[in-house]
Parts: structure tokens; C-alpha cells; sequence
């Protein structure tokens, strides 16, 4: 039995503290310095920021090179699946215009309507002025955060917490700043609760992120009249992203208040990020 | 000449797995998602050669990529490198305990590593706040499982390449 016992400490010892062939570090300390690594992360100094950071940053554009020829050939298929789908694109193209030619008369009238009676209440109108807009530099499928890098950071004055809009649409937030880089965590993670606005009805609530499925809203009255359709913006309630930022729009499906998103999040190259609303200027 | 090209040709198949281990790191690439099925090349690609092949893959190129892994994943820095080490120790161990290895042998000792691996994914994101998909997990483990015999059987191909 000492014997067996014997054995093996011998054989865990081999295989942890003995470094072997051309084996520079032993497991066992590696394995503690990965345990201090997790357990720094939870520290927040300066200097390990700094440091923090610097990693980051390096290790962003590492993968943004490594990622490079994978990312032609991506662009090269999409290039070319546009090309064969040109004439199908422009016809769809012709009528969609048509449409919204007819749209703009209505549009006109109305958002003059809506500045006059704003103006009769006596309300600020928000403006959203101030963008910055930036590339996205890496997209991972990362099976624990739905999130994408950016290739700005604390150089363009991005601070944590800041909307990100594709073109005018809210597609998440700003959650990890450094030198040169950001990660925006998307409207899909399961991390992401928003406090938004259901139009017509008027009704708030939160928008829930749910991984790979569309986002549901929660936290919604019992005796709501939400119809599909509605549209859903920011409340901007929480006092960090300015009102009014179209998100997407809702749909019942099986029970759930899901929101079909306006923006495709598998498909953004360029987002604005909205450094501050501009009546806090 | 022969002698020089043989040379040049056994360092770069010898190199393979450290730059394989290093793409799939910086490329994100790490864990495939093919619709419902998800497979950890990671964690096949450190086991195969800390148990086959250790002189090959040094702990401290395994403990870089998931650094690299740890970073582009967003999740909290140390995880992913615990996570491949803990696959590499049950692999060390594995090969220590094992006299005659064989597919069968592999396969089944790498129940245990994935167990542990994943063990290591749970406690650490349990207590970084970051949110944790069991069902995620849990089909990543089996569809890893499921293939190893086919990536086994293609690192044992470059193996053998370097041999010949």
C-alpha cells in the first residue's frame, strides 16, 4: 500500500516539477503563475492597467496581422457572391428606393411636426453630435462574450461605458479601454441589459442580451399593447447613453418579446462611438 | 545537400505544432463552431503532443497561446492558460502511467483531462462574474471527445513525416 502511495507522488512529481526534455519551465510553476495572473486581474492599479493594457494592445494587433489572410479570402468570396447577385441586388435596389422616395414626403412632414411640438413643451431636443468613428479591427467568436475589438481607444478619449452605434443604430457598449484599442460588448451578450423605450406604446424596458438568440425585453408591464413592429430606442434612463438611439424592433415569437435587431452584428465593418451627448457640451 | 534539405524538412514538421498552437491562439480559432457542434483544437492539439510528442511543444509556449487565447477572447488573463495546462498535466501524467500507447489509451485518458480542463473553466469564470453556458460547455466537452480520433490521426501523419 506505502508502495502504491510511493509510486505515485513519484509519478505526479515527474509529471509537474520535472521539466523533461528541452522543457524550460516546470507545469507546477506555471500553473501558479497562471493562478496569480487571474488573481491580479481582479486588482485595479494604475500601473497593472498600464500593463494590462500594453499586452492588449500588442497581442490585438498580432492577431489583427495573423488574421489578415484569412480575412481577404473572406472579403475576396464576399466580393464575388455580390458580383453574381448584382442584377437580383439592383432590381430589389430599384423598388426599395421607389419606396423610400415615397417615405421621405411623409418623413419630412412629420419631424417638423414632432421639432414644433417639442418645442411647445418646452423640451430639449437631444442631439447625439459628438461621434467618433472607428474601424473594427478584430471579430472573434468568442463562445463567452459576444464582442468585437476597435480600433480606437484612451488616444481618441474613449472611456468605458460609451453607446456604439453602427451608422445611427445602438449595437452595444464600450467595456475595456486601452491605449489603442477597445472591446465593444454587443447588444447579444448574455452580460447586456439596456433600459430602452417601446414606441408607439411608451412603455420601458430592459433589453436583455441572450448569447446566439435575438435579445428579449423584460421587466415589461403585464397589460402591455406592444405590437410587432414597434420600434425600440434607448430610454436613456440609466444616464450614460443619450435617448432616442433606434435599436431595433419587436416581435412575439413563442411567447417571448424578442427584438429584431436593425443592424446585422455579423456584418459591421465601421461604428461610431458617442464620445458625449451634445447638450452636455 | 540531402542531408541539409532532410534537416531544413525535420525543423520545420518539428515547428508545426508550435505555430499551429500559436495561429489557433491569435486567430481566435481555438474552439470551432459549426453550427451545434463546437471542438476545442486547443485543448486535442496540447494533449496529442504533451503525451506523444513532449519535447516537441514546451509549457511555456502552452502558457503563452492561452494567454494570446485569454486576451482575444476577452476573458480575464490566466484562464485559458490554466485551462491548457491542466490538459497538459493529465496528459504528463498519462504518459508517465502508460507503457504501451495506443489510440484507445489516448482517448480515453483524455475523458479526464477534458473534465479537469473544463473543472478549471468553471471555477475561474465562476468567480471572475463572467457568465458561464453549461449546455455550451457541456456539448464542447463530447464533440472534443468525439474528435480527437481524427486530429490524432492527422498529427501521427506529420509524425510520421518527420520520421520518414
Amino acid at each position: 500500500m506505502a508502495t502504491s502511495r510511493d509510486d505515485f507522488g513519484i509519478i505526479i512529481r515527474s509529471a509537474l516539477l520535472s521539466k523533461g526534455a528541452k522543457q524550460r519551465f516546470s507545469l507546477l510553476a506555471l500553473i501558479i503563475v497562471s493562478m496569480i495572473l487571474i488573481y491580479v486581474e481582479s486588482i485595479d492599479r494604475k500601473p497593472l492597467n498600464f500593463f494590462r493594457h500594453f499586452i492588449k494592445d500588442v497581442i490585438y494587433r498580432g492577431s489583427a496581422l495573423v488574421s489578415a489572410p484569412s480575412k481577404g479570402f473572406n472579403s475576396f468570396t464576399t466580393n464575388i457572391s455580390e458580383h453574381i447577385n448584382l442584377y437580383k441586388n439592383y432590381n430589389q435596389l430599384k423598388s426599395e428606393n421607389n419606396q423610400l422616395k415615397n417615405n421621405i414626403y411623409t418623413q419630412g412632414f412629420l419631424e417638423l411636426e414632432n421639432t414644433q411640438l417639442r418645442k411647445l413643451i418646452e423640451e430639449q431636443i437631444h442631439s447625439v453630435s459628438n461621434l467618433v468613428s472607428a474601424r473594427v479591427m478584430l471579430d472573434k467568436q468568442s463562445p463567452y462574450l459576444n464582442s468585437f475589438i476597435i480600433n480606437i481607444g484612451s488616444n481618441k478619449g474613449i472611456k468605458n461605458g460609451m453607446a456604439v452605434l453602427d451608422s445611427s443604430n445602438f449595437i452595444g457598449r464600450i467595456v475595456d479601454v486601452n491605449f489603442f484599442s477597445s472591446r465593444v460588448l454587443l447588444i447579444s451578450d448574455l452580460n447586456s441589459r439596456i433600459p430602452v423605450l417601446v414606441e408607439p406604446s411608451g412603455h420601458h424596458a430592459i433589453l436583455n442580451g441572450h448569447g446566439i438568440n435575438e435579445p428579449t425585453l423584460e421587466y415589461l408591464p403585464e397589460s402591455h399593447d406592444i405590437q410587432d413592429g414597434d420600434k425600440i430606442y434607448t430610454s436613456g434612463k440609466e444616464g450614460i447613453f443619450p435617448p432616442g438611439i433606434p435599436i431595433g424592433k419587436f416581435k412575439n415569437e413563442k411567447n417571448l418579446n424578442k427584438v429584431i435587431l436593425f443592424s446585422d452584428l455579423n456584418q459591421i465593418t465601421f461604428i461610431n462611438v458617442v464620445i458625449e451627448d451634445g447638450n452636455n457640451n | 545537400m540531402a542531408y541539409f534539405s532532410t534537416q531544413i524538412r525535420f525543423s520545420f514538421l518539428n515547428i508545426i505544432p508550435v505555430l499551429l498552437l500559436f495561429f489557433l491562439a491569435f486567430n481566435g480559432t481555438s474552439t470551432i463552431n459549426l453550427g451545434f457542434v463546437s471542438i476545442n483544437l486547443h485543448f486535442i492539439l496540447v494533449y496529442y503532443y504533451i503525451l506523444r510528442k513532449p519535447q516537441i511543444l514546451g509549457y511555456g509556449f502552452i502558457f503563452l497561446s492561452g494567454i494570446i487565447s485569454d486576451v482575444i477572447f476577452g476573458l480575464p488573463l490566466g484562464i485559458n492558460a490554466l485551462a491548457l495546462l491542466g490538459i497538459a498535466s493529465v496528459a504528463a501524467y498519462v504518459r508517465n502511467v502508460t507503457v504501451r500507447i495506443n489510440l484507445l489509451n489516448d482517448w480515453i485518458s483524455f475523458i479526464p483531462a477534458i473534465l479537469f480542463a473544463n473543472f478549471v473553466y468553471f471555477l475561474s469564470l465562476y468567480f471572475s462574474n463572467v457568465p458561464i453556458d453549461y449546455l455550451y460547455l457541456f456539448k464542447n466537452s463530447i464533440f472534443t471527445f468525439i474528435f480527437y480520433p481524427i486530429l490524432w490521426a492527422a498529427f501521427s501523419f506529420i509524425g510520421g513525416l518527420s520520421q520518414n
